[in-house]
């Protein structure tokens, strides 16, 4: 046993297996309308991917959904430094992300779909706004956990304030910030489904819905096995680009498993 | 010279939220937007106190806080006793791991219409949401917490003769607390935050219902309502919640 779980990706597999074989049983045990078997749902999904219409839909959501997350890392992340460096600017952010925080930023959707009208504009600024304050939280803890001893050594060596956020603060934040990266890319994904869910407009969350509505329950388990999947792919990639770029640092684990 | 420095951020931290008020009092009397669309923030807060004086908008306020509750609570009592037994026990470990690990970044608002179907539209498929949601914080502080109390406690408590499970239970949970509080915390917004969401996406009472009524009727004031009541109910729990961390935690050496 101890022997099959250290082959790396064969524990997440088999739990994965054991998901679907739980579910099968539960579906025909109960035997109810509204929970088809797993063998019912799953083969939907070729069919979903193959599905021209579906497929765009799901581009846009995606496009949108990198729109709003790129967006914010270039915003978000040098609030973060420049706030884990400056008393003055932690000072100044900080209550205004206090407050901002317990607001349900996709339950915004209905609000700014009244000022921005109901296409990309308002979808993409609330995945940008749903990924803001993690992103802006961890690098404003990397950079605060900043040696200062390598900004000393930085500007003794004549580096400006400009050039010792980028050349210093930024790489040594770097592994603090990828946890907020890796937090966000979540969120921004969770975000985007549940906007789209409540704007019952278009995109992968409308899917889910609009097969509700037409009583297609195998595809509405196909579409929530399909979104599952994105989450861990983003999960899963992340991670391979995080050991990438910061394997030098030890694994942070994060607890901020967010909620847009 | 300190209480200077003190208020001094205190105020620089005034400046943003004021100044956003202020925007927002701008624009709305600018006429750039009509009231129809952007109200101003005294009418919108005057709404909301008045709000808070009336039964039917705290029924629905009761109706939410009971979904949050319900769930909140299932969510510690589940994410703290799986994590717990996940460190005592390595077989659990090696089950609960994997399927945290897949399951933890899967988007758990995508399982909501599986869940009305499966439970139906009322109170129960918004309580699994948000248990689904508030568990996985929760029981991972609780692992890392737990995995990181120091062996001797343990190991002296069953030199003592207390039983293994018991030792769990009274020695590492304990010593676990500072974590757990911590996952509780992140868990509880996160409750906040999905019950209103999960109002707004199906169902017939609660805020998020408020929210969405208010939105198909163009009545613009009364979507800021409940969104600022569930903003407000956020950072009332999360102070509150603090409170109770502290005393918890008295006699535990200081975080941060």
């Amino acid at each position: 046993m101890t022997r099959l779980t250290s082959i790396p990706g064969l524990p997440p597999l088999l739990a994965c297996l054991g998901i679907l074989v739980v579910w099968e049983l539960l579906a025909r045990w109960y035997g109810l309308n509204g929970l088809p078997p797993a063998s019912q749902a799953l083969p939907q999904i070729p069919h979903i991917l193959s599905d021209k219409e579906s497929l765009i839909d799901m581009g846009e959501s995606l496009r949108r959904m990198a729109i709003g997350y790129g967006l914010a890392l270039l915003i978000a992340v040098p609030i973060g430094l420049w706030m884990g460096r400056s008393r003055y600017a932690a000072a100044f952010f900080n209550p205004l992300m206090m407050v901002i925080y317990p607001v349900p930023k996709a339950a915004l959707m209905p609000i700014i779909m009244l000022w921005l009208g109901v296409g990309d504009a308002s979808k993409t600024l609330v995945i940008f706004l749903g990924v803001t304050l993690p992103l802006i939280y961890h690098s404003y803890q990397g950079s605060r956990a900043v040696e200062e001893k390598l900004l000393w050594s930085a500007s003794a060596m004549g580096l400006g304030g400009f050039a010792r956020l980028w050349r210093v603060v930024l790489p040594a934040a770097l592994p603090e910030i990828l946890v907020g990266c890796k937090t966000g890319l979540v969120l921004a994904l969770i975000t985007m489904v549940t906007s789209e869910m409540i704007a019952r407009q278009a995109g992968i969350g409308n899917i889910v819905f609009v097969s509700l509505d037409l009583g297609a329950y195998d595809t509405v388990y196909a579409m929530i096995v399909i979104i599952g999947m994105l989450g861990i792919l983003f999960d899963v990639g992340f991670e391979v680009l995080r050991r990438r770029l910061v394997g030098w640092a030890d694994s942070p684990h994060t607890i901020m498993v967010g909620s847009a | 010279m300190n209480a200077v420095r003190q208020w001094s951020e205190r105020l620089i931290g005034a400046v943003p939220i004021i100044g956003l008020l202020a925007l927002w009092q701008a624009i709305a009397m600018s006429g750039l937007a009509p009231p129809a669309l952007l109200p101003t923030p005294g009418v919108v807060f005057a709404r909301f106190f008045q709000q808070l004086g009336s039964p039917a908008f705290l029924d629905h306020a009761a109706v939410t806080l009971y979904r949050l509750f319900a769930g909140f609570m299932i969510a510690v009592v589940m994410g703290v006793t799986l994590g717990i037994a996940a460190v005592g026990s390595r077989a659990f470990a090696a089950i609960v791991t994997p399927v945290v690990r897949v399951l933890a970044p899967v988007p758990k608002i995508a399982l909501y219409p599986a869940l009305t179907l499966t439970l139906g539209y009322d109170d129960a498929s918004k309580i699994a949401l948000v248990i689904a949601d508030a568990m996985f914080p929760i029981l991972l502080a609780t692992y890392q917490g737990a995995s990181a109390v120091e062996p001797k406690l343990a190991w002296s408590a069953r030199a003592a003769g207390v039983s293994p499970v018991r030792t769990l239970f009274t020695v590492v949970l304990p010593a676990a607390m500072p974590s757990v509080l911590t996952g509780a915390r992140i868990g509880l917004i996160i409750s906040c935050i999905v019950v209103f969401l999960a109002e707004m996406i199906t169902s017939t009472d609660g805020l998020g219902h408020l929210l969405m009524r208010a939105a198909r009727n163009f009545q613009t004031v009364d979507m800021f309502v409940p969104l600022i009541a569930i903003s407000m109910l956020g950072l009332m729990l999360n102070a509150l919640f603090n409170l109770v961390r502290r005393r918890l935690l008295r006699g535990f050496p200081e975080e941060k």
